[in-house]
C-alpha cells in the first residue's frame, strides 16, 4: 500500500477517536444520577413498552421518589440471575424491580420497608388437564426463570422433598422463554409471581390454575448495604408514596388491584 | 456457610453432575461436526458447481449467523412448523452444523496444500477421482488441518456452555445455577474457569500426542 495513503488514513483514525473522545468527556455536572438496575421483560412491575421506553409500576414509583428525594434515575435492564452481584460491584445503585425480600437476598443487601404483598401462580396450557394437584404432587415438568422465587419454590418444596426429580425443573434465562415453551407444550407449567404471569399469558394459549401458593412474599427495593443514605431516602419516599393518592392510581393502571 | 462445606457438598457435585452433561454434548457433536465438516469441504472443493455452491452458502450462512441465534431457532423457531426437538438435541445439532462449517474451512485449506502435482501423478497410474481424493489427498489434507481441527474442538468445548441457554444444565449452567442460589459467584466462577482450562489443557496435550503418533515419516510439508 501507498505509504502517504497509510499515513493519511492514520491521521484520520486518530482525529476520529479525538472528536469522539471530546463528545464523551463534555457532560456538565448535575444532581447525582443514579442507576436503577430492573429486570426489563418484568410487566406490570418493569418493563419496555412497544415505543422502546422503560415503564412499570416500580418504575414509574422509583420516578416519583426520585422526584420527591432529589436525585435522578436511570434505567438499566440487567439479567436477572446477576442483579444482586451488578449492585455490589457498583454497576447499579438501586434493584426495583419485583424484587422479593428473601434471608439470602439480605444477607448480600439492604431492603427497604416492603412495599407489595404477592404470592406464586401456575400457569399451564388450556389443552391440558393439568390441576394444581398434579402440581403439588410433582407430577409435571415446570419451567420458571432462573434466580426467581418461583424456582427457588420449586425447588425446596417439590425436589428437595423428593416428589419430583430435579431434571423436570427446566430453568431459564428469562419469562418470555418459559410462557414460550408452555404454548409449544415442552413443559407442562410455569410457575412464577402471579400479577406478572397473568401478564405474560395474555393472548396466549395459556391459563392460571388455581389456587395460588400463598408464600406471602414481600417486594422491596434493594440497595448496597453500606449506602445508609440511599436506604433512607428510599424508605421515606416510600412511606410518602404510599401514603399519596398516586400509590392507588398506580395500582389502578398497572392492575394490581 | 462454611467454605470447605460450600464446595465439598453442593458445588463438587453440582459441577460434576454439570460436566458430564457438558462430555456427552461435545463427545455427540464433535464426530458428527468432523465428518460433515469433510463432507462439505470436499462437495466444495471437488463437487460439481451445484454442489459446490450449496457448500459455499452452508458455510457463509453458518460463519454468520451466532451460535445463540442459531440455537434459538432450533430450540424454540422449529416448534412452529412442527419439529420440536428437546434442549439437548437441539444443542447437539447446532453444535454440529456450526462445528463442521468450520472444520470444513480448516481441511479445505489443508486439501489446497496438497500440490496439485500429486493428483496428476495419480491419475496419471489411473486412480479415479474418488480414488485420488481417499488415497492421496484426504491421508495428507486431515493430517495437515489437526491443528485448525484441535482449535475448533476447543472451542466447541466452550460453546457448548451456549446449551444452558436452552435450559440444558451442563458446566456452566450447573455453576451458574450454584452462583444464583447461594450468591457465591467468585468462588464459582473460578471453579467452572479451572474446569474448562483442564478440559482444553487435557485436549491440547492429547493433540499434540496425535499429531506426533499420525505423522509420516519423511513427509515433506
Amino acid at each position: 500500500m501507498n505509504q502517504r495513503y497509510c499515513i493519511s488514513l492514520v491521521v484520520v483514525l486518530l482525529m476520529t477517536v479525538l472528536v469522539l473522545s471530546t463528545g464523551c468527556t463534555s457532560t456538565t455536572p448535575q444532581a447525582k444520577t443514579y442507576v436503577v438496575g430492573i429486570d426489563a421483560e418484568y410487566p406490570p412491575y418493569s418493563y419496555i413498552d412497544p415505543d422502546g421506553n422503560v415503564t412499570g409500576f416500580d418504575v414509574e414509583s422509583m420516578r416519583w421518589i426520585a422526584a420527591k428525594e432529589g436525585f435522578n434515575v436511570t434505567f438499566q435492564p440487567t439479567a436477572w440471575d446477576g442483579i444482586i452481584p451488578a449492585l455490589q460491584a457498583g454497576k447499579i445503585d438501586i434493584i426495583y424491580s419485583g424484587m422479593t425480600i428473601t434471608d439470602e437476598r439480605r444477607e448480600k443487601v439492604s431492603f427497604s420497608i416492603p412495599y407489595l404483598k404477592i404470592n406464586q401462580s401456575v400457569a399451564v396450557h388450556k389443552e391440558g388437564n393439568y390441576t394444581m394437584d398434579d402440581f403439588m404432587a410433582g407430577g409435571l415438568i415446570i419451567g420458571a426463570q432462573r434466580g426467581t422465587t418461583g424456582a427457588i419454590w420449586v425447588e425446596e418444596n417439590l425436589i428437595e422433598t423428593g416428589k419430583m426429580p430435579a431434571e423436570n425443573l427446566k430453568v431459564y434465562d428469562n419469562f418470555p422463554l418459559v410462557i414460550t415453551d408452555l404454548a409449544f407444550k415442552r413443559i407442562d407449567a410455569a410457575i412464577y409471581d402471579r400479577p406478572p404471569l397473568l401478564d405474560a399469558i395474555a393472548d396466549k394459549p395459556l391459563v392460571i390454575i388455581d389456587p395460588q401458593i400463598d408464600t406471602h412474599e414481600e417486594y422491596g427495593v434493594a440497595v448496597r448495604k453500606d449506602d445508609t443514605l440511599m436506604l433512607d431516602a428510599i424508605n421515606k419516599g416510600l412511606s410518602s408514596l404510599m401514603q399519596d393518592p398516586y400509590w392507588e392510581e398506580l395500582k389502578q393502571k398497572y392492575g394490581l388491584i | 456457610m462454611e467454605p470447605a462445606g460450600f464446595i465439598t457438598d453442593i458445588l463438587i457435585p453440582a459441577l460434576s453432575q454439570g460436566l458430564v452433561v457438558t462430555l456427552q454434548l461435545i463427545v455427540l457433536s464433535a464426530p458428527f461436526g468432523l465428518l460433515l465438516g469433510i463432507g462439505i469441504s470436499l462437495g466444495r472443493q471437488y463437487g460439481g458447481k451445484n454442489l459446490s455452491n450449496i457448500c459455499k452458502l452452508y458455510v457463509i450462512f453458518i460463519k454468520g449467523c451466532p451460535l445463540l441465534l442459531l440455537l434459538f431457532i432450533l430450540y424454540f423457531g422449529l416448534p412452529s412448523v412442527g419439529i420440536t426437538l428437546t434442549a439437548f438435541a437441539a444443542s447437539v445439532i447446532g453444535f454440529i452444523l456450526c462445528n463442521a462449517a468450520y472444520n470444513s474451512e480448516y481441511i479445505r485449506g489443508a486439501i489446497l496444500s496438497v500440490k496439485d502435482g500429486q493428483t496428476i501423478a495419480a491419475q496419471a497410474l489411473g486412480m479415479t477421482k474418488w480414488q485420488v481424493i481417499r488415497e492421496v489427498v484426504l491421508p495428507q489434507a486431515l493430517r495437515r488441518a489437526i491443528p485448525g481441527l484441535s482449535n475448533e474442538f476447543i472451542y466447541l468445548i466452550k460453546y457448548s456452555s451456549l446449551a444452558y441457554m436452552l435450559t440444558v444444565i451442563e458446566l456452566s449452567g450447573a455453576g451458574k445455577l450454584v452462583a444464583t442460589k447461594y450468591f457465591a459467584y467468585n468462588e464459582v466462577f473460578i471453579a467452572v474457569g479451572i474446569v474448562y482450562l483442564a478440559l482444553v489443557t487435557f485436549t491440547t496435550v492429547a493433540v499434540h500426542y496425535l499429531e506426533k503418533r499420525v505423522a509420516v515419516p519423511g513427509m515433506i510439508h
